[in-house]
């Protein structure tokens, strides 16, 4: 017997209605070992005793009971007869199975955290970002990686972006400049260190919902524990990668589009914790 | 004699070993009629699912449980039909495994779920979807349907795939696709590598990109496609004798290019982060 079997004659079993012969020992033998059944109900026959016991003098007035109605049915916690339930649910699912619907949210968080660093283009254009040697430093101070982790050719490539913007067309450079947010002339000294801002900013929910994340799953799954810290760990490092990319060469659409996509591998990984932690 | 006695003594054991396997593995076997593009889902934390087509109004799902800890739900509504291995407390990857083999109606939309897999299909043409964390993925001689793959880890093969629209995603997992066409078709991973053998097909939209894995690409001399081809970190290296095209980026020697080759029919993006893309005539 198997628990959806128990459920279609939960009511019969708690109000200890006779069942045939062989069912019965089916059910009991289950009871003996599914800790769920066995605790659902004995839960119901706890309800069921219990109120019993209840007081008829202490019934509330037919209008206490109309309000209630009228609240609940409001919340849609109740149905009118004559409404077809799919499926009668005698058991919620979060009993059986662990269901962390926030992880939903944090998902769409994580993408929407993307979309907006997808959307948000350079507050300069590479043409006159590479034309302050002070601010391309600095840039590129604060998201290099260091030496060692750079791919060999990497250092004859930084002045690319100089090299790139300058060969754009115009209409190229135009639309870039029609992509760039408005933006304050005094301040655009401080693109860089506000892009920083930003990006900490962002990234800082998701290490806090990483580490719920992975705490939720030390609970739940403790063997898939390791799995998803690794991947966890290697998608961090893949958006921060980029990101450091983005930094230096704002104008590459490819990584901003690349950003997206590694965005979406990891609110992947939530969604399929979300799926498969039980 | 001694060495008889060894003989027997050996087999025993062997027999043993085995009764005692059999008696935990349990087979079970589900049937159930369903009409045309019928809608069926299996979901196991740990297990292989391996589908084929059968007859085209029934579904026969056999089940093997390896041991009692864990249970197989199985549920028809109309035509739709569920599967779901429910573990109990205690079950483990060996102690929870369910195997299933299916046979289903070949225009059925079919998914699996399974953590450890392998998951496998062949010769089917509804639509297809199977995700799993480690589970290697195998998908084999399907057409005119969507074909979404994705895995954490797991590998995923794809051959003689058409006329679909193909969507795979994994974090680690390699992808490797032979004779897949289609006018959609989509490959994205994180760490791992990309291989494609095959002509693009005929307007076709494709697009296989990686973070560091590498993709490489092995063309037949008639394939017709207009290919983009841009690594940011990494190297690009190209043996097709290609036309260049405009493209909004200007050409990074080394890192990109860009180019029709025949009738460019096809459109190719293939972009990496830092990994190298390898475009080869085969």
């Amino acid at each position: 017997m198997k628990c959806s079997d128990v459920d279609r004659i939960l009511p019969e079993i708690v109000d200890g209605v006779a069942i045939e012969g062989s069912q019965e020992l089916e059910v009991k033998s289950h009871l003996e070992t599914c800790p769920d059944c066995s605790e659902l109900v004995s839960d119901l026959k706890l309800i069921v005793r219990e109120s019993r016991q209840l007081v008829a003098s202490e019934e509330p007035s037919p209008r206490v009971w109309a309000r209630i109605a009228a609240d609940l049915r409001a919340e849609g916690l109740i149905r009118e007869h004559g409404v077809e339930v799919a499926r009668p649910v005698l058991i919620p699912a979060g009993r059986r199975r662990w269901n962390p619907f926030w992880l939903a949210p944090v998902a769409a968080a994580v993408l929407a955290a993307c979309a907006y660093l997808l959307n948000h283009k350079p507050t300069q254009p590479s043409a006159s970002l590479a034309s302050q040697p002070d601010v391309v430093q600095q840039a590129q101070t604060q998201a290099a990686p260091p030496p060692s982790e750079q791919p060999a050719g990497q250092q004859a490539g930084i002045q690319k972006p100089a090299a790139r913007a300058t060969t754009h067309s115009a209409p190229q450079l135009a639309q870039r400049k029609s992509l760039s947010l408005p933006q304050d002339s005094s301040s655009q000294g401080q693109a860089p260190a506000q892009d920083s801002t930003k990006v900490a900013t962002l990234s800082q929910p998701a290490s806090d919902d990483d580490s719920q994340f992975l705490t939720e799953v030390s609970q739940r799954a403790p063997t898939m524990r390791a799995t998803y810290a690794n991947q966890l760990r290697a998608v961090n490092n893949e958006i921060r990668e980029t990101k450091a990319y983005i930094s230096r060469y704002p104008g590459d659409i490819d990584a901003r589009q690349h950003l997206l996509e590694v965005y979406e591998q990891k609110a992947m990984l939530y969604q399929m914790a979300l799926d498969r932690i039980q | 004699m001694e060495r008889l006695q060894q003989t027997a003594v050996v087999t025993l054991a062997l027999a043993t070993c085995l009764a005692s396997v059999a008696l935990a593995e349990s087979r079970k076997e589900y049937r159930f009629n369903v009409g045309p593009n019928a809608n069926i889902s299996v979901d196991t934390q740990y297990g292989a699912i391996s589908v084929r087509p059968g007859t085209s109004s029934e579904v026969v799902v056999t089940a093997i449980l390896q041991s009692e800890k864990t249970e197989v739900d199985n549920q028809q509504r109309g035509n739709r039909v569920e599967i779901d291995s429910h573990l109990f407390p205690g079950a483990d990857s060996q102690t929870g495994r369910v195997d299933y083999e299916l046979q289903i109606p070949p225009d059925a939309t079919l998914s699996l779920r399974s953590s450890t897999g392998p998951l496998s299909a062949e010769n089917l043409k509804g639509d297809l979807t199977f995700e799993g964390t480690d589970a290697v993925v195998n998908v084999h001689n399907v057409s005119n349907g969507h074909l979404h793959v994705t895995t954490i880890r797991g590998p995923i093969t794809l051959s003689d795939v058409s006329n679909g629209h193909v969507e795979i995603s994994s974090l680690s997992g390699t992808v490797t696709m032979t004779s897949v066409t289609g006018p959609f078709v989509r490959a994205s991973c994180g760490r791992g590598s990309i291989f494609y053998d095959g002509d693009f097909g005929s307007g076709g939209d494709y697009k296989f990109t990686t973070h560091s894995g590498d993709i490489e690409a092995v063309v037949p001399g008639n394939t017709s496609a207009d290919f983009s081809v841009h690594s940011m970190l990494g190297k690009v290296h190209n043996e097709l004798d290609l036309i260049p095209q405009h493209s909004r980026y200007a050409v990074e020697e080394g890192r990109s290019f860009f180019g029709s080759f025949g009738q460019a029919a096809s459109k190719v993006v293939l972009h990496s982060f830092s990994g190298k893309i390898r475009l080869k005539q085969r």
